[in-house]
């Protein structure tokens, strides 16, 4: 009997998701030329670290890792889920972990409590509120309903020593098949502006830049202080503001930062702010950093046609790999159209789903 | 003579119930409810009745426009009559008789429908198993004079556990029956049995004998009539996976590859058939089971035009054609109207592996049958031929070069003016494979005269467009790797007089005038689209073409690529695709932002610049002012600040509306003035042009467009509108749940279908797959020779596809029962077949059962009447999939009884299962102190003992206890407390549970390969094995059950020392009574007996002496005599037996002719009856 060839991938690009998708569709894959150029060969830490959480995660999964750390063969197993603490490596933030965990969580056949430990917060990885307040709806459009991620304690960077809690209780077979064509209308915009270990005020300063901005927009603001005190803010001082364009239908812009020693809370509140207006300069219905979560729920739908408007801005390097990487493993191609409408360059993103149907869920 | 009627009868003044309703001068029953309770009653009834006729909504995944066909599958015993009836009905759909049925035979039986038919080997489980799997309608026959056999009741809960398709009984050799009383009396008993088989009321056809080899004319017209307006409701499984009935296969390896590496080696397989179900996914390499092969990997997938398409279909396709020629302004149109009514013409049959038409394919060859020499009707006679058709095949005959050398170099012409093109080389091996053909040989062009469609090559064409080059590119490098084209091909051998006979053969050389249509167009529009490429990027092929980077991608197709590169690319063959590839990698590898979750944003200064104003995009928020306004003051050259400050206003005073004095008004002038100027200037290059293009436009195709637009409109609004049908509104126009979920399924099957009729063909296969009712041809690489070598037309070959989850391997854990009718309980550990999914195969269960939900824990044998679990390593399927299971599928291992042994559906896939069980050890205790024992013989070890420290023991009195510690001085004793002091004849007992491992085996039913396709042997059972050997059971003695034998058990007296006795206290104080000293009357009394009394005494004794011996005496004859007459019974007993036996024999001999063909096996076919 002929057995199935490994799709096989190169450099460390898209790692976590090229290991959640080969995860949602059962198929091996082969990672190969991990930094192999590198003056540092092979897996991070923080890699390494997702690795062992994915192994926690699935049942049956195999990992193996070449002796140079460059190459990586994935066969993975059933998404199990369960209660579980992962300690993440000082280097990443728990959202690097908490991130691909959004995609797997709702198919897994138990429910998923998983506490993660170690920074909450960074300038690169997906912070706390992003995920609670960016990601989350993007999911309950796609019909996972109980999600949260409980802050237990934060800690910002660079010691770390905060804890969150992610708890997906719906299991569901199948995502909702979406139908987006319409660029929603922004209703108000909410923020968390948070500190931990520095003095309250910082807040308030951040708050202050970022309205100051977004007063132009002329729509409801609404910014939360949010001070950390106590044991349960961490190790070291930090603090970061995360801004959302709520939309009636369900639909969030975000954008997020932190502020590091030296910079000034007024510049970052009102950087984030140009940057929420960027953001959403920039979109139709999802966000740059969730399109890919968008567009991944949409392929593993059912076998029936979801839209999903983007703008000509969102395509970008980004997402044309994300694509090419769903065509390798699920094999389904994204069909872009432009809108019928003619003022507007945006596209419509038809997705057939691949009639995925979660095998993992005990039958009730 | 005056007539005398009979005197007209007057209307009775009677009251009648319908008169007494208006005795009140209105009609009661307008006005109340006459009878509550009855109307209570029927209200119940009818709202049960309705409840009943709901199923779980399902969308239908089959097409509407053109379904597959609809698998007929004719089922049962051997000798009821499955090749008549097949014969009889296709007799009776196409006008055409078969000689043999081999395979499936497709036949069009309606304006949209078209069946195909199967006949079920009889005597063959597997192919029993299979049929169940794929028919949507069993035509279920029964002999009227047996009833229902074992293959019957065994088909029937076969198909009831793969989604029970629609079943329909046929019973037939009811003029069998002598008497009208016994046919009635049999008729009903057989539809009450075959009512409760299948559900109450359903249909039983009686067919009765056979005339001219087929059926009454009048009652296969009934069933026949039954069939083509039966519906069929989607089944769950059959609705998930795409799957395929083979009705042809070819074996198309390289005759050079078995030439020099011999026959033994793996196959290049073309299979043929209708794809059914869900769509089949365009990607190579897609996994799909070949039932009694096993996996494979599709290594190529074609669409062939439609061998038997449905009078619809071809309508429309001749509709299409006109509009094209319409288009094109050219003469009316030469394609033929097709009639309303469906015509002999329309009444196609497809069935390659049978001799239809006179046509038989076999493996290798095509035979046509050229009826008898020379006689009245003969055909194909050289120099008389009747038709191109007849032509064409005496030319061959006639021809003195071999085939090859014949068409060496032979091209093909798509267009009577154009050039030839040359055959592409045959070796598929070769995948450069550049074709410069000359195009000298005419060896063809006088027999093909294609049909063209659209317009010349010469004239351009708009509507290629679409077709970048690199598509182009792509589909060219396909058509080369792939096989040369195989058609097809419909000889029409009518010219004028005769019979029309229907012809299809297969033929590399071959291209039909009708079929290939489609085909030619692709490759004009091909052809004309390397003419004039264009240089626009489309950004759905950008994304997918892999030699491309992705910053690369975005560049071209934002324009800012230069024209050089593009051209490059175009060129680029599959070598330079990996180098390239590699390439950039390593650009891949240097830069990781990827990995960001922060999208790339511009520096702080320029956002600042930018976003000085959010007027850009003021539209995007609810209630915010319009923006041109403010855009305008700003474009005019007026501070930013200010107009900011001017927000800043607005929002101070918390007001959305700005209808705040001259302020607001000013604005509002503002921006009318502003809206009519950047109207001006946007519109002002593109004015003329625009007007140009209206002119242009008839007033038809304007409302055409403006129709386009108000229907893309509708759908849009109301998918948006629709988005949740207003669910949670009590009062929206669903009232049930029932029809919102329909009415959502039938809007989303309306957005899919409108959004891929949007696309492009290439597209929509990309994106959607084949779909369900295309005909294809599957291409496997590397199938086992013995498939091809052992091919039999009569079974069937079902190709099913396999999702993400059922390409894995792991436990499932399935709830399962063993089946009432199967005579033996089932062992664990002992190899099942099972099918499940599309699936056979063997593998070892472990019956379970879980112990209140703590544990699972093994059972050795499945229980009598009830569920239990089962983990067996095997291919995982989803959740809620039922299966059968069966023990053996040998027909030389088959008993004669019931084979499906077990029932069941899974209930939960893993990669590992945690199953128990029992385990008790026992020990003795050899030293007791007060709560404290020392055990024995429990362990062997100081280790074994301190692995169970801690664990809890008991006697079996009930005492509860904990093993402490191990002793140190005789190995694996040990300490152990207890609750209370036991006692040294208790028996300690650790109950432990010892985890049980699933044997890995999974064993696929390969039966297709095999030369005797009945006959597959897998693992044996145990008993099979332990019966051949000649070995005997092991038994444990221990497990023997043997009469427990206690001994008595003394206990002594309690004694206590008299000195503790005198210090109790008197309550507690034993009280002993002082022995009696006086003789009681009876001892003391003295007995003298006189001398008469005595004599009578002993005389009485020898009396009873005399009579108890007598009576002794006869008893012992007594029961000799009941011996005897036990023994002569016996023996008359016995000579009744053995007569009846011998009657039941002779009987069985003359009138059971039933199982005949199981003795003499191959000349089956011919003992049928009749």
């Amino acid at each position: 009997m002929a057995s199935p060839r490994i799709t096989t991938f190169q450099g460390n690009r898209n790692f976590r998701l090229l290991i959640v998708l080969a995860t949602l569709s059962g198929k091996p894959i082969k990672i190969e030329k991990i930094r192999s150029e590198d003056l540092n060969p092979g897996l991070r830490d923080h890699e390494v670290s997702f690795l062992r959480l994915m192994e926690a995660m699935t049942n049956g999964s195999s990992i193996e890792i070449s002796y140079t750390g460059t190459t990586v063969i994935y066969k993975p197993g059933i998404i199990t889920g369960g209660s579980y603490t992962h300690q993440c490596p000082p280097g990443k933030p728990v959202g690097y972990f908490v991130e691909p965990m959004l995609y797997l969580a709702p198919f897994s056949k138990k429910k998923f409590s998983v506490i993660f430990r170690g920074i909450t917060a960074s300038h690169d990885d997906a912070g706390l509120e992003a995920i609670k307040w960016g990601l989350m709806p993007v999911m309950e459009k796609f019909g996972v309903r109980e999600c949260a991620l409980h802050t237990l304690k934060r800690g910002s960077p660079p010691l770390g020593g905060g804890e969150v809690h992610l708890v997906v209780d719906s299991l569901i077979s199948q995502p909702i098949t979406m139908h987006a064509l319409e660029t929603p209308q922004i209703s108000s915009i909410r923020g968390v502006a948070y500190s931990t270990r520095v003095s309250p005020s910082m807040v308030n300063r951040m708050i202050d830049g970022a309205r100051k901005v977004l007063k132009s927009v002329g729509c409801e603001v609404d910014i939360t202080a949010d001070a950390w005190r106590g044991e349960n803010s961490g190790k070291s001082p930090g603090w970061g503001i995360t801004l959302v364009a709520e939309t009636k239908k369900g639909w969030r812009y975000f954008s997020e930062g932190i502020g590091g020693a030296g910079d000034v809370p007024e510049d970052l509140g009102a950087q984030i702010a140009y940057e929420l207006l960027e953001e959403i300069s920039n979109s139709a219905v999802v966000g740059r950093n969730q399109l890919a979560l968008a567009v991944v729920y949409m392929v593993i739908g059912k076998e029936d046609i979801g839209r999903l408007r983007i703008t000509k801005s969102q395509i970008d390097e980004k997402f044309i790999c994300l694509l090419r990487h769903i065509q390798e493993i699920f094999g389904t191609e994204v069909f872009l159209r432009p809108v019928d409408d003619e003022d507007s360059d945006d596209l419509i993103a038809t997705i057939k789903g691949i009639g995925f149907t979660n095998s993992n869920k005990k039958m009730a | 003579m005056e007539q005398s009627n009979r005197e007209h009868r007057k209307k009775s003044d009677k009251a009648t119930a319908k008169k007494k309703l208006h005795t009140q001068g209105h009609n009661a029953k307008a006005f109340a409810v006459a009878a509550p309770g009855r109307m209570a009653r029927t209200m119940q009834r009818s709202s049960d009745v309705n409840e009943r006729k709901l199923h779980v909504p399902m969308v239908d995944r089959t097409p509407e426009d053109d379904p597959p066909p609809v698998i007929v599958a004719v089922v049962g015993p051997p000798g009821t009559g499955k090749t008549t009836l097949i014969k009889s009905l296709v007799r009776r759909m196409t006008k055409s008789s078969l000689t043999e049925v081999n395979g499936p035979i497709t036949v069009v039986s309606g304006k949209r429908r078209r069946l195909t038919f199967i006949e079920c080997p009889a005597d063959d489980l597997n192919s029993m198993i299979d049929i169940a799997k794929v028919a949507d309608l069993v035509l279920l026959m029964m002999d009227g004079n047996f009833g229902f056999e074992m293959e019957t009741m065994e088909f029937l809960n076969l198909a009831q556990h793969h989604g029970m398709p629609r079943v329909l009984g046929v019973a037939t050799h009811l003029d069998l029956f002598k008497s009208q009383s016994t046919l009635r009396a049999s008729k009903k008993r057989l539809k009450h049995r075959f009512w409760t088989e299948v559900y109450q009321g359903a249909k039983l056809f009686y067919l009765s004998g056979v005339v001219n080899g087929r059926y009454p004319d009048r009652e296969i017209l009934n069933l026949s009539r039954f069939i083509s307006v039966m519906k069929f409701r989607p089944l769950k499984w059959r609705n998930e996976h795409p799957y395929l009935l083979a009705d042809r296969i070819t074996d198309i390896t390289h005759p050079e590859v078995l030439e020099t590496q011999g026959k033994q080696i793996d196959r290049k397989v073309a299979l043929y058939g209708y794809l059914h179900g869900s769509a089949l996914t365009s990607a190579a390499g897609a996994r799909v089971h070949l039932a009694g092969v096993g996996d494979y990997s599709i290594s190529s997938i074609e669409k062939l035009p439609d061998p038997c398409p449905t009078p619809y279909f071809q309508q429309k396709q001749d509709e299409y054609e006109r509009e094209k020629l319409k288009e094109e302004g050219a003469a009316a149109s030469s394609a033929p109207r097709r009639r309303k009514r469906l015509d002999d013409k329309q009444k196609l049959i497809y069935a390659p592996m049978s001799d239809v038409g006179g046509i038989l394919m076999d493996k290798d060859a095509v035979f046509i049958d050229v009826g008898t020499k020379n006689g009245e009707g003969a055909s194909f006679v050289p120099g008389q031929e009747r038709g191109e058709g007849e032509k064409l095949v005496t030319g061959l005959q006639s021809a003195e070069k071999s085939l090859a050398e014949n068409f060496d170099g032979v091209g093909l012409q798509l267009f009577s003016n154009g050039r030839e093109m040359h055959a592409v080389d045959e070796n598929s091996e070769d995948i450069s494979g550049e074709e410069e053909g000359d195009g000298i040989n005419t060896g063809r062009t006088a027999l093909r005269r294609p049909r063209i469609y659209g317009k010349s090559v010469q004239e351009a064409d708009a509507e290629v467009d679409g077709f970048s080059s690199a598509d182009e590119d792509d589909n060219d490098q396909l058509d080369d790797i792939g096989e040369p084209r195989k058609k097809m091909v419909e000889i029409d051998f009518n010219s004028g007089n005769g019979e029309p006979v229907e012809a299809q053969t297969d033929s590399e050389f071959e291209l039909s005038d009708h079929d290939d249509d489609v085909w030619t167009r692709e490759t004009a529009s091909k052809l004309q689209a390397s003419k004039n490429r264009k240089k626009k990027w489309d950004i759905g092929k950008l994304i997918y073409m892999n030699n491309i980077s992705p910053a690369d991608c975005i560049k071209r197709w934002r324009g800012e690529a230069e024209d050089e590169t593009v051209s490059d690319v175009e060129s680029e063959t599959e070598e330079d695709f990996f180098k390239q590839r590699a390439a950039g990698s390593e650009k891949v590898g240097v830069d990781d932002d990827l990995e960001k979750f922060k999208p790339h944003f511009e520096t702080f200064k320029k956002l600042v610049a930018k976003w000085s104003s959010a007027d850009s995009i003021k539209h995007r928020f609810l209630g915010a002012p319009k923006a041109s306004a403010a855009h305008e003051e700003v474009e005019g050259g007026e501070d930013g600040e200010e107009v900011y400050g001017d927000f800043e206003d607005l929002e101070a005073s918390e007001s959305q509306v700005q209808s705040n004095g001259g302020d607001g008004s000013e604005q509002e002038t503002a921006k009318y003035e502003s809206d009519a100027e950047s109207d001006a200037e946007s519109s002002g290059s593109f004015a003329d042009f625009d007007e140009e293009e209206k002119k242009d436009l008839t007033t038809e195709e304007e409302r055409e467009q403006n129709a386009a637009k108000k229907e893309n409109l509708r759908l849009q609004f109301e998918m948006e509108e629709g988005d949740n049908f207003k669910e949670d509104d009590p009062n929206n126009e669903y009232d049930t749940w029932y029809e919102l979920q329909k009415a959502k399924m039938a809007k989303q099957s309306e957005i899919n279908n409108a959004a891929l009729e949007s696309m492009t063909p290439e597209q929509r296969q990309k994106i959607e797959g084949f779909r369900a009712g295309s005909y294809v041809r599957i291409v496997f690489d590397g199938l086992p020779m013995e498939f091809v070598q052992n091919f039999d037309p009569k079974y069937p070959i079902i190709m099913g596809g396999l999702l993400p989850a059922e390409l894995k391997f792991g436990i499932v854990k399935a709830r399962i029962r063993r089946h009432r009718w199967h005579k033996k309980i089932l062992k664990t550990n002992d190899p099942l077949v099972l099918s499940l999914g599309w699936r056979r195969f063997q593998t070892l269960p472990i019956y379970t059962t879980s112990d209140s939900r703590t544990r699972n824990r093994m059972l050795k044998y499945t229980p009598e009447h009830a569920y239990c679990f089962a983990s067996f390593y095997g291919p995982l399927c989803s959740p809620n999939t039922t299966f059968c299971g069966v023990q053996v599928v040998a027909n030389s291992e088959t008993t004669g009884n019931f084979r499906i042994s077990a029932t069941g559906i899974v209930e939960e896939i893993d990669a590992s299962v945690e199953i128990v069980k029992k385990l008790k050890l026992v020990g003795y205790p050899y030293k007791i102190f007060r709560n404290t024992a020392f055990i024995k013989d429990m362990f062997s070890s100081a280790m074994e003992v301190a692995r169970f420290e801690g664990a809890q023991i008991k006697t079996v009195s009930g005492i509860r206890g904990e093993i402490k510690r191990a002793l140190s001085k005789p190995e694996g004793h040990f300490r152990a407390t207890f609750e209370d002091k036991i006692l040294l004849s208790d028996t300690i007992i650790l109950r432990s549970w010892y985890p049980v491992h699933i044997k890995k085996f999974y064993n696929p039913v390969t039966s297709l390969l095999l030369q005797n396709k009945s006959e597959w042997k897998g693992l044996r059972l145990t008993g099979r094995i332990r019966a051949e050997m000649g070995l005997e059971t092991p038994t444990n003695p221990d497990s023997a059950y043997a009469k427990v034998e206690r001994v008595e058990r003394r206990f002594n007296g309690l004694k206590i020392p008299s000195s503790i006795q005198k210090s109790l206290p008197f309550k507690s104080q034993i009280h002993q009574m002082k022995p009696q000293k006086k003789k009681t009357y009876m001892a003391k009394r003295a007995v003298v007996l006189g001398d008469e009394e005595k004599k009578a005494r002993s005389f009485m004794q020898k009396v009873f002496t005399v009579s108890n011996a007598k009576e002794e005496k006869n008893k012992a004859k007594k029961l000799d005599a009941r011996k005897e007459r036990l023994k002569k019974l016996a023996k008359l007993e016995e000579i009744k037996v053995e007569k009846d036996k011998e009657r039941k024999k002779k009987y069985f001999s003359e009138n059971g002719r039933k199982r005949q063909h199981a003795d003499s096996g191959a000349d089956a076919g011919s003992k049928k009856r009749r």
